[in-house]
């Protein structure tokens, strides 16, 4: 039998930070993740880890108002000011694990601005922070002692009596059905950003966490938070990290003119991120692109700080569009690329179900409210990774395992998965009912959205959600079999789509990363309130709970 | 752009299991990634063909797979560049024994990344705040700290391909970013242990130089370079009793003092002037060479000038360079 | 025709036959070869794992030496033109290069980056021609097969070897096994390493490199092996005994190192081409060429 004090689900760097602090609070401790850990999406974040260092002047009370300014006054104050005081502690820890952060001229940490912020308190490595933060992350897991399930695929969550007992996972390389039983269950599977096409999120970002902590009665809060990052290439959509605005690089219209003094003429490039991309798509729609697309500007920066701090997009570019931004500016445009929302937890991890627990993107603590800073996530992962892992073991030490019939639950798991299999082969293709859901939620829940645009979407995927019910499996092999794993995604994707969709619609005023045609303004008498979705029995049921305020009282945000 | 892929594929499951080739044709963008083109065999042809990939941005580390028979991300590779005869010729990555299709046991791989110890091991106490470091310190080690593990190296390492037991380029890489790290080791960022650990056999001194894991890795990591660095770390740390160790410095002795290669002393100093069954393995391949004419010559001729020579090795090997 | 001559170290040590052979097959064609008797080792990159900046300074004094000469540089050994190409891409950088310079300055030399080094291999397909060498075949190896064997150094790293400006360089060694009237052995092996920079270090691995790449062509039905490099050379012959007794197999493919191959087919005797003096026993080839066996 498989057994686990504290089964951490996903092993992005949230996950990892979750497992290393139970298993350092004395929990036997097990992480499961879909992809071996250093394959996890966490690699992806650019450009740094925002934190406000005292010995540097900063106080993390600016960090923290930046925050809430940055969230449009959603993100709850309390959760805020735990991150923005642990933040430096977490910082010097990555940098004693040994991450090589970049340095100033005296060897200290040095800092890059980023956008919605009023000072440099970005640390970074390169371009590619989150990938050196991910794999000194992994090797301090390993000297852990942490117990690693690497490509394993968590199909269900086990639940008697409305406690967690365990969850059901597939060995993705012999296609074996396991029972895993565990006293403490942490999500930490990243965003859903596949959900929509394009997103710079990778093929991975499937939103399972959500969709099986949403299925299992999990609150999920803030759904309708959906960041456009304003700087991501042409055609794939990839990411081109704030860290080239944060040195300097401009934004430019058809023209060449700097078109962001008209949106933020005190931040110009580094507004926080839904400005910038509400001024972009504004410019667009206008007539003022190109295919679409803006152009980003690094030729002024030089080659030699480009090849220091940007060699990585620099290399995207040259690779992907064939475009070198030493000697060019690069096209771009607002693309999805991070869920603010996510399952609904405190400060701890805690959700709403006993002994689950939630950390980094799959979370909604709420840090982010409507619109996340950049280098937030980042800290994000580390801070309440390391508190739900902390919580957990604690919470462990007087607790007993739920008891469960292993043998049916393995039975009954081993016949779905044989069910999926076993369909006719006339539906339509996993990835045409995927690109379906993802074109519609683009299309209608993008950086503008309206009431008429978001029922469309809310009935096209209902369609979808009947073409899913036939989509075939190609292969019936054992072996890793990743047709399987694509059906079994798009079934959580669909599952979570309707909460984000509803949540939209329901919210009537523009705020953060929402921004309505129809309800342009913020609306603090009605809205200034989070939107909590649950899965009731006859589909989502939406409720409302408070933003916590404590020392920033609501203003009118300007850039 | 439509493009044609020969495709690798194996499944473990079929009667008789065994690697085939099969012919595909993708609809892709003009600018569209070798990845593009696996992703849409998958999903709009052939839901069997399995391959890992995930970021699409050359980050993951996922797609590393032999495009037209070196090794490569798909996902960093425009499909019209590889185009031979009209066809990109795809297969698994090599040294990993392939699970399905594009798929290969990676466990070989992480293996060696464990056996070199791969996190920081400061001897000292930590500071209270960061550790103070020079930024060209930490920009060097970012070059390697930038490696993704995709495979690369491995995958094309000649070495590897006869030797499986041999450490390989990506650990030894890795073992470089503790090696080189100011915060590793000792007071003066000298990783003692580690390098007595990387100098035993199937260590740093067994790579042969052939620069496979430079052209494959991706990210300009340079494993091999990170190994030469490595023996010079090694040599200053002072363990010279190695084969390596002896080769390198019998080679450089030669230069320096003739100007070129005195290969008939390069060999019994390499493994040893007292390691007599070495020396005894080699008389017959001595014997062969003096039957055909091939010994080297048994005075070596400096060459002229080489006084020059010797002079910039003492400038450039002098204290104010090291 | 006239470059500045690099023969390399092993050419005239391990393997002394190939450097009388190179030369007259340059004279053959015409092409004029000035000694740089005081030019030193190129430091093989085991130099260069000791210490980098030691080994481009003595490959600028070199390329110092042949802009002094004002000829570009022809060397016949594919590690020296590994190794060279390799000083000379990081003495692109201008800082570096005057760091370098400062020590060559006491012997009144100084690299200004016009240096060119060059393999006989490239010379023949970008300076000579195919044409001109096909016109000088005499005797076309008709029949025979060869399987080329690159090895590392003249491949790798491609950045370096500027292969994108010269994209021909990539079956260099193809086109003149055609050329020379000869079927190309294609094999897996031809771009791996031949084993011999551990050759004393790990003599298994080594010996495992010579095993698996000559009996692999030789299964191949290869008739003989051809490469640009003489350590290719010296250790895929010399040590192709031992290898063959760690695989327990015959294997006996005889190895050519480039000029060798091409003085046949220009006529040129077997013996004047050292081929008598390969530890593999070249007389099959000669004999299915028609040369006669070398005496």
């Amino acid at each position: 039998m498989l057994e686990h004090d504290v089964l951490v689900i996903g092993a992005g760097l949230a996950g990892m930070r979750a497992a290393i602090a139970a298993r350092a609070g004395g929990a036997s401790t097990a992480i499961i993740s879909k992809v071996h850990p250093v394959r996890s999406h966490s690699n992806a974040a650019q450009g740094g880890i925002n934190a406000a260092l005292t010995d540097r002047g900063d106080e993390w009370e600016d960090h923290a108002y930046d925050t809430v300014k940055g969230s449009d006054f959603l993100g709850d104050q309390d959760a805020i000011e735990v991150m923005c005081k642990a933040a430096g502690q977490a910082l010097i820890d990555m940098e004693h694990f040994g991450v090589t952060f970049n340095r100033d001229d005296e060897g200290r940490l040095g800092t890059r601005a980023f956008g919605g912020q009023r000072r440099a308190r970005t640390f970074f490595v390169g371009d590619f922070t989150g990938q050196a933060l991910l794999h000194v992350m992994f090797e301090q897991l390993i000297k852990s002692g942490v117990r690693r399930y690497e490509e394993w695929f968590v199909s269900s969550l086990i639940i008697e009596d409305n406690k967690i007992c365990g969850v059901m996972a597939l060995e993705v390389r012999t296609g074996q059905i396991y029972a895993i039983r565990a006293k403490r269950v942490i999500f930490c599977t990243g965003g859903f950003g596949r959900v929509f096409e394009p997103s710079t999120n990778a093929l991975i970002c499937t939103g399972d966490g959500i969709a099986l902590a949403y299925n299992a009665g999990a609150e999920l809060m803030d759904m309708e938070m959906v960041q456009y990052h304003p700087t991501t290439l042409a055609g794939s959509g990839v990411l081109i990290s704030e860290a080239a605005r944060g040195e300097g690089a401009y934004l430019l219209d058809k023209d060449g003119n700097r078109f962001m003094e008209k949106y933020a003429p005190n931040m110009m490039e580094l507004a926080s991120r839904d400005v910038v991309s509400r001024a972009e798509q504004t410019e667009i729609n206008a007539g003022n692109g190109v295919d679409g697309c803006v152009y980003l500007d690094c030729r002024h920066l030089g080659e030699a700080l480009i090849m220091e701090k940007l060699s990585q997009i620099r290399e995207i570019g040259i690779d992907l569009v064939g475009c070198d931004m030493i000697k060019e500016p690069i096209p771009i445009r607002p693309g999805m690329h991070y869920a603010m929302g996510g399952i609904r937890t405190n400060v701890d991890g805690q959700t709403n179900l006993e002994g689950v627990y939630a950390a980094g993107e799959c979370a909604c603590v709420s840090v982010h409210g409507g619109n996340r800073l950049g280098a937030n996530s980042l800290l994000d992962t580390i801070v309440f990774g390391e508190r739900s892992g902390n919580h957990a073991a604690a919470a462990c030490r007087d607790t007993d395992y739920v008891e469960f019939d292993v043998d049916k639950a393995v039975r009954n798991e081993e016949k779905r998965i044989q069910d999926f299999l076993d369909r006719p082969q006339n539906g339509d293709r996993i990835a045409a009912v995927r690109l379906g859901m993802g074109e519609s939620m683009n299309r209608n829940l993008a950086v503008y959205r309206n009431e008429e645009g978001m029922k469309k979407t809310l009935v096209e995927l209902k369609e979808l959600e009947k073409r899913y019910e036939t989509v075939p499996i190609e292969n019936k092999g054992k072996v890793f079999n990743t047709d399987l794993v694509f059906a079994l995604e798009l079934g959580f994707m669909l599952d979570i789509a309707t909460p984000i969709a509803m949540s939209a619609l329901d919210r009537k005023d523009s705020r953060g990363a929402q921004a309505r045609t129809d309800y342009p303004n913020r609306d603090d008498e009605n809205w200034m309130k989070h939107l909590v979705i649950k899965k009731g029995a006859s589909g989502p049921e939406l409720s409302y709970a408070p933003v916590s305020i404590t020392q920033w009282t609501p203003e009118e945000r300007k850039y | 752009m439509d493009v044609k892929l020969r495709v690798q594929r194996f499944d473990p499951e079929a009667a008789d299991p065994k690697p085939y080739w099969e012919d595909f044709t993708a609809a892709i963008e003009d600018n569209g990634t070798v990845l593009d083109a696996l992703i849409k065999i998958r999903e709009d042809t052939d839901g069997t063909f399995s391959l890992r990939c995930s970021c699409r941005s050359s980050i993951c580390g996922s797609c590393a797979v032999r495009i037209n028979g070196h090794a490569g991300l798909a996902c960093k590779t425009q499909a019209k560049d590889m185009l031979v005869d009209g066809v990109i010729t795809i297969e698994p990555a090599g040294n990993m024994p392939v699970i399905k299709d594009l798929v290969v046991n990676f466990d070989g791989f992480w293996d060696k990344i464990m056996q070199v110890e791969p996190y920081l091991k400061p001897e000292g106490p930590e500071p209270e705040a960061e550790y103070i470091a020079s930024n060209e310190a930490m920009l060097h080690l970012s070059d390697v700290t930038s490696c993704i593990m995709c495979g690369s190296c491995f995958s094309d390492c000649t070495v590897l391909e006869v030797d499986p037991s041999f450490l390989g380029p990506a650990a030894l890489a890795k073992a470089y970013r503790f090696t080189a790290d100011p915060r590793d080791g000792d007071e003066n960022g000298v990783s003692k242990d580690r390098l007595e650990e990387l100098n035993k056999p199937s260590g740093m001194w067994d790579c042969t130089r052939c620069m496979e894991c430079v052209q494959a890795c991706p990210k300009s990591v340079a494993p091999m370079d990170r190994i030469m660095a490595m023996r010079d770390q090694a040599l200053q740390a002072g363990f010279h009793n190695t084969n390596g160790a002896r080769h390198t410095e019998a080679f450089s002795d030669s230069v320096e003092h003739s100007g070129w290669l005195d290969e008939l002393r390069l060999v019994p100093k390499s493994v040893g002037m007292t390691n007599i069954t070495a020396l005894v393995g080699y008389a017959p391949i001595a014997i062969q060479a003096i039957t055909h004419g091939k010994m080297p010559p048994i005075i070596h001729k400096k060459l002229p000038q080489s006084k020059n020579i010797r002079k910039i090795f003492d400038k450039v090997e002098g204290p104010e360079q090291r | 025709m006239k470059y500045a001559f690099f023969p390399g170290c092993v050419s005239r040590g391990g393997c002394p036959e190939l450097y009388p052979a190179a030369k007259l097959i340059c004279e053959k064609l015409g092409i004029e070869l000035q000694e740089m008797p005081a030019a030193s080792c190129t430091g093989a990159g085991v130099l260069q794992e000791k210490n980098e900046l030691l080994g481009d300074t003595l490959n600028a004094r070199t390329f110092a030496m042949a802009e002094a000469l004002d000829l570009p540089i022809l060397t016949i050994c594919s590690t020296c033109q590994g190794v060279m190409s390799q000083a000379n891409h990081r003495l692109k950088n201008l800082e570096y290069r005057a760091k370098v310079n400062t020590f060559l300055a006491e012997e009144g030399l100084e690299y200004k980056g016009n240096a060119r080094p060059k393999h006989l291999l490239w010379v023949l397909i970008e300076d000579v021609g195919l044409d001109k060498l096909l016109s000088l075949v005499t005797r076309p190896l008709a029949g025979m097969r060869l399987a080329p064997f690159y090895g590392c150094y003249i491949v790798r790293p491609t950045e370096a070897l500027e292969f994108e400006d010269h994209p021909e360089r990539q079956d260099a060694l193809e086109k003149i096994i055609e050329t020379i009237g000869a079927t190309v052995v294609d094999f897996a092996g031809k771009t791996r390493c031949c084993g011999f920079p551990i050759l004393t270090i790990n003599e298994r691995n080594s010996m495992a490199m010579v095993g698996k790449h000559t009996s692999e062509a030789k299964d191949l039905g290869a008739d003989a092996m051809i490469t640009p490099c003489p350590l290719c050379h010296l250790n895929l012959d010399s040590f192709q005994p031992k290898a063959a007794a760690q695989a327990g197999r015959p294997i006996g493919l005889p190895i050519l190192h480039m000029p060798q191959a091409i003085g046949l087919a220009m006529g040129l005797s077997p013996d004047a081409m050292g081929l008598k003096r390969h530890i593999v026993s070249t007389k099959p080839l000669l004999t299915k060429i028609g040369a006669g066996a070398a005496s």
